[in-house]
């Protein structure tokens, strides 16, 4: 199949500018064409180069030091070696760690987009704290083992983010309703949560309380590959999503002018993104910041006007991968939460990167 | 509740019984009647709150009606799906807002959304209709600027752009000289009327406006539309509606009327009710 790239400028008209600033095209035969944005493919690529090495040293290091090119030969089975630790403690759970942050960046782009607002995040609008509070009440009441957790806690982010759609729509989605909305549901869900907490017995509560903090601890193959085939399902409207950006992130009217089915549109994305966090949530428990600060991190990366949605995957993915690392490595055998590092990383990074761009008020 | 008139729609774009509202009981716009003619420059005027811009909301499917219907090539608006309507008609807001950080040619660009499909993301047709609409309005060599560091002018000049680049026969402007100074508000009407002037490549398009200004619309306007409290007070060729009576009934404004010295166009002259300083006696 040939395929051609076209340069930044238009080769046939020779004027400047005749397509969008910094995109490229890429024609297919058939006439199937694709914009693709130069400096989003290069971030793109940077990122997958930094998430690699992520993933070799999330490999290698540990409580016992596996060398990188051993744990590389072990995971494309060269060697049978290593098969304990690489192939049942660390490959599961870098997977789990991967997968997730990508799905949770991704849910934190599109709620971003909905919310028209780069502070909202699916932990802000009430899903975790559905996922959270469901799972708490699920322990309580013996309702669920631990491979049946996640399958609750999913279950609690989809109710919860149904009841703020509930209560948000009044003839649409509209962005600042939405919010509000989920706010007020996460602090009553968060309140339901430690009532909960509380009253039950001291197991459950600690049990609940490691769940709690975002942990990829004890995550294995069992979480790893129900989670990679529901994203598997989820990606074609992922695509559909990057797409729908280019005219929702206009005022409504202009939208609309545009041919946009906006209502449908908006609530498509939010489910998409609350979907993604619901399952994302469930695996792993609550991993604060990586939803809300990977789309930021990704569209100060690309300069694009809406968040790119597969720089901001590999974004989120980086980064959980990074701080679970780090989380099980800086002061082992102490582990801490994933949590707390992808804020403690996440975080700095993003402040230096406003502080570098000096855009003013970009979202 | 009256029943739609079932004259024949003389152009593209057309009202029967059209009811707008927001509120069940207090209808802006009372059951309208209107057609626009194709190929020319239709201007809705009249007093703040008489209705025009929820007419040319509803003309362009923003807004729902409370009963009546528009009519877009014979099919009523709102049994098409909002895709097909994009395709034949262009509708500038009044107060359009661009993602930050957008650059002039991505804004232009995304004009195109209602012939693309996922996999036909850039076809050299939009790529010669986003051409053709920078060229047009002049922002060509902006096309790598943000659009955030444009000038008032420049940037309703970008928008209208982005409008063309969807390259609908009908376009429907809201407004489009609020918050320009005096010069870029010729500008921009000096552009509609271009638009309505058939070309080589292009026949004229339909435009549809809301003006504050009389004495632009009707400078500008081949079909004037003056509306009060939603229903149409007057219509027709701006020299027929545009009269002391009609300023006075409308507007309440007494007001003499004389001949534009440029174009011949009339020109509403407001009478001074207290000694102007300086001015005559």
């Amino acid at each position: 199949m040939t395929a051609t790239l076209g340069g930044p400028r238009a080769a046939t008209t020779g004027r400047a500018g005749a397509r969008p600033t910094g995109y490229r095209v890429l024609r297919l035969p058939g006439g199937a064409s694709f914009l693709l944005h130069g400096r989003a493919l290069l971030a793109a690529t940077v990122l997958a180069l930094v998430l690699a090495a992520g993933c070799v040293a999330s490999l290698s290091f540990g409580e016992s030091t596996v060398p990188p090119q051993e744990a590389v030969r072990s995971v494309l089975g060269l060697t049978d070696e290593h098969d304990f630790v690489i192939g049942v403690l660390r490959l599961p759970r870098l997977t789990v760690a991967l997968l997730v942050g990508a799905a949770l960046a991704v849910a934190g782009a599109l709620i971003q987009t909905v919310a028209r607002n780069p502070l909202a995040s699916p932990d802000i609008i009430g899903v975790s704290q559905g996922a959270a509070a469901v799972a708490v009440i699920a322990m309580t009441y013996g309702l669920a083992s631990t491979a049946a957790l996640p399958y609750w806690a999913i279950a609690g982010g989809l109710a919860a983010a149904g009841l703020v759609y509930l209560f948000a729509w009044r003839g649409g989605l509209h962005a600042a309703r939405f919010v509000l909305v989920g706010i007020g549901f996460a602090v009553a869900l968060r309140s339901v949560t430690q009532l909960f907490l509380t009253k039950g017995d001291h197991t459950v509560a600690q049990q609940a309380t490691v769940w709690m903090t975002g942990s990829f601890h004890g995550r294995g193959y069992a979480e790893a590959e129900p989670l990679a085939w529901a994203l598997l399902a989820v990606l074609p409207a992922v695509c559909w999503a990057a797409r729908a950006q280019r005219t929702v992130t206009l005022d409504d009217d202009t939208a609309t002018a545009l041919g946009t089915r906006l209502n449908a549109t908006r609530l498509g994305l939010a489910s998409v993104g609350v979907l993604l966090a619901a399952l994302a949530t469930g695996t792993a428990g609550p991993v604060d910041f990586v939803a809300l600060l990977s789309p930021q991190i990704a569209r100060r990366l690309t300069g694009t006007a809406q968040i790119p949605l597969a720089t901001t995957a590999l974004v989120g993915a980086s980064l959980t991968v990074l701080a679970d690392l780090l989380a099980r490595t800086l002061f082992s055998p102490t582990e801490l939460p994933a949590g707390v590092v992808t804020a403690a990383i996440g975080a700095p990074y993003l402040l230096w990167l406003i502080l570098k761009n000096r855009t003013g008020g970009r979202t | 509740m009256s029943t739609p008139s079932e004259q024949e729609p003389a152009g593209r774009l057309a009202a029967r019984g059209l009811t707008l509202g927001y509120e069940a009981d207090r209808p802006v716009v009372d059951d309208l009647d209107l057609d626009i003619p194709d190929g020319r420059v239709t201007v809705i005027v009249g007093p703040n709150a008489c209705g025009k811009s929820t007419t040319l909301r509803a003309l362009g499917r923003l807004l729902k009606p409370r009963s009546g219907t528009v009519l877009l090539d014979g099919a009523e608006l709102h049994t098409l799906s909002t895709r097909r309507i994009a395709q034949s008609l262009g509708l500038l807001p009044q107060t359009p807002v661009a993602p930050e950080a957008i650059t002039v040619a991505d804004l232009v660009s995304r004009g195109r959304q209602p012939h693309q499909r996922w996999w036909q993301q850039w076809s050299p047709a939009d790529e010669a209709a986003v051409v053709e609409a920078m060229e047009r309005t002049d922002v060509a060599a902006l096309a790598d600027r943000p659009v955030d560091a444009l000038s008032g002018g420049q940037r309703q000049r970008v928008w209208i752009a982005m409008a063309l680049a969807q390259r609908t026969d009908l376009l429907l402007l809201d407004e489009p000289t609020t918050y320009l100074d005096i010069a870029h508000q010729v500008e921009v009407l000096d552009l509609v009327r271009q638009l309505a002037t058939p070309t080589e490549e292009a026949p004229a398009r339909t435009v549809v406006t809301v003006l504050h200004d009389l004495n632009q619309a009707a400078r500008y306007a081949d079909h004037l539309v003056a509306m009060k409290d939603g229903r149409i007070a007057a219509r027709g060729h701006p020299e027929e509606v545009v009269t002391a009576e009609l300023v006075d009934e409308v507007f309440g404004l007494a007001a003499v009327v004389i001949p534009d010295p440029v174009t011949g166009s009339p020109l509403v002259v407001p009478r001074a009710p207290v000694p102007v300083p300086g001015g005559p006696r």
